[in-house]
């Protein structure tokens, strides 16, 4: 589910909630016990659902239009946090030690991705994710499926022979058709909306400490 | 019953669900692999329980074109670094051995998740167990019994457990050596472990 569906389901079922809560207290009809229990159990689990949306968005750290949570999957994890962690990664995630991951439906400017458009990622000289086991940058369409493309390649990372620019710096082109003379650091977009993960495994100190800052999508 | 008392009534149960979904909702959320897991598998028919399945080597090389049988967790998401390995331990019947590969230093992680909070009590792997051949106990709540000697004990807080392994995947050509080594993981009852096999 991307944001903007997320944000416009929580913001409907608020409302509906609201309604029926407001409705309750200021135009009390014949009330019966049935009533009371059902529209309890019904405005209760609706309410549920916001609580976590809006805990998701407050524990959420945002940066440059990557999404992420810091501290999914650890034990003793209070319930609140629990059930925002699986707003934003519903399944069994992995503790931060282990792998980091964020999303993005999204540019750095706040436009939707969309293969319409050619954008560039610019890690700066030595600006790749630090880690102690690989990192990933993977392409999924709308529905979060992999993309069909030309050369069968739905992922760029350490292990994909990206090369750097003259300074160091490394670009990854991503876009419908192949980049000419980049064609090593093309990540291959659909022709419509897309999303984008990156995975960082056995992240470094300054991913955990949260002083690294994952690089924007930019439009060319 | 007063107005009064129906509102409180209504405030009670309203009170109680929001608690009950809050804090049933990651178990909710995993009960849906459980059935991913037991039910549907990733393809080859369920997957026994204390029993764990590699993702096949087709998949993971067209991952465009998924086996229609396989259940929608297995192929949802979109993952080209590591080729996974799933299970669901039911450790009520008995604990159970994980032994683990030489992987050379190759990343790897083996993740346990108690089911009724979504979180990872204990990691096998790189990261905390270091990439040599092991075995490992996994024993449920209240289990009391003889460790084989020398062997990492591993105390789940829930009979149930998720598994969820990882094995890097170095390049399309590196998929068979993964899968190799993903098999090589592999659950055995304590019941029927023979030291040194």
């Amino acid at each position: 589910m991307n944001n903007r569906t997320s944000t416009i389901l929580t913001a409907l079922n608020g409302v509906i909630c609201g309604f029926f809560f407001i409705r309750l207290f200021f135009f009390p009809q014949t009330r019966t016990v049935r009533n009371d229990v059902v529209q309890g159990i019904l405005i209760g689990g609706g309410l549920a659902f916001v609580t976590a949306q809006i805990y998701a968005r407050i524990k959420a750290t945002k940066v440059n239009g990557w999404i992420t949570i810091f501290g999914s999957g650890v034990p003793g994890n209070g319930m609140l946090f629990r059930a925002a962690c699986a707003q934003i990664f519903p399944g069994p995630v992995n503790v931060p030690q282990e792998a980091m991951y964020w999303t993005t439906s999204g540019d750095g400017a706040g436009h939707t991705l969309s293969g319409e458009h050619d954008y560039i990622m610019h890690f700066p000289p030595g600006g790749l994710p630090p880690n102690n086991a690989f990192w990933s940058l993977t392409m999924g369409d709308a529905q979060n499926r992999f993309v069909p493309n030309p050369i069968n390649r739905y992922s760029v990372s350490d292990r994909s022979g990206l090369v750097p620019n003259a300074d160091g710096s490394v670009d990854i082109y991503i876009q419908n058709t192949a980049p000419a003379g980049h064609e090593s650091n093309w990540l291959p977009a659909p022709s419509g909306k897309f999303i984008l993960w990156l995975r960082v495994y056995m992240p470094g100190a300054a991913i955990l400490n949260g002083e690294y800052s994952v690089p924007p999508i930019v439009e060319v | 019953m007063t107005h009064m008392e129906h509102l409180l009534l209504f405030g009670l149960i309203m009170v109680a669900a929001w608690f009950l979904v809050t804090y049933f909702w990651p178990r909710m959320m995993l009960s849906v692999y459980k059935r991913g897991i037991l039910v549907k598998g990733g393809g080859d028919g369920p997957i026994p329980v204390n029993t764990l399945y590699t993702e096949p080597q087709a998949l993971f090389a067209d991952p465009l074109h998924p086996p229609a049988s396989a259940s929608k967790l297995m192929t949802t998401g979109v993952n080209r670094d590591t080729l996974p390995t799933i299970g669901w331990l039911d450790l009520r019947k008995g604990p159970q051995i994980l032994h683990v590969p030489d992987m050379a230093g190759r990343y790897y992680s083996v993740q346990f998740t108690d089911p009724s909070n979504n979180t990872n009590f204990a990691y096998v792997g790189k990261r905390t167990t270091g990439t040599e051949a092991g075995d490992y106990l996994i024993t449920g709540p209240g289990w009391k019994g003889q460790i084989p000697s020398g062997m990492p004990h591993i105390s789940s807080p829930n009979n149930s457990v998720l598994v969820l392994g990882r094995v890097l995947v170095e390049s399309d050509s590196d998929v068979a050596n993964a899968y190799d080594l993903s098999k090589q993981i592999k659950l055995t009852p304590l019941s029927d472990w023979q030291p040194g096999q």
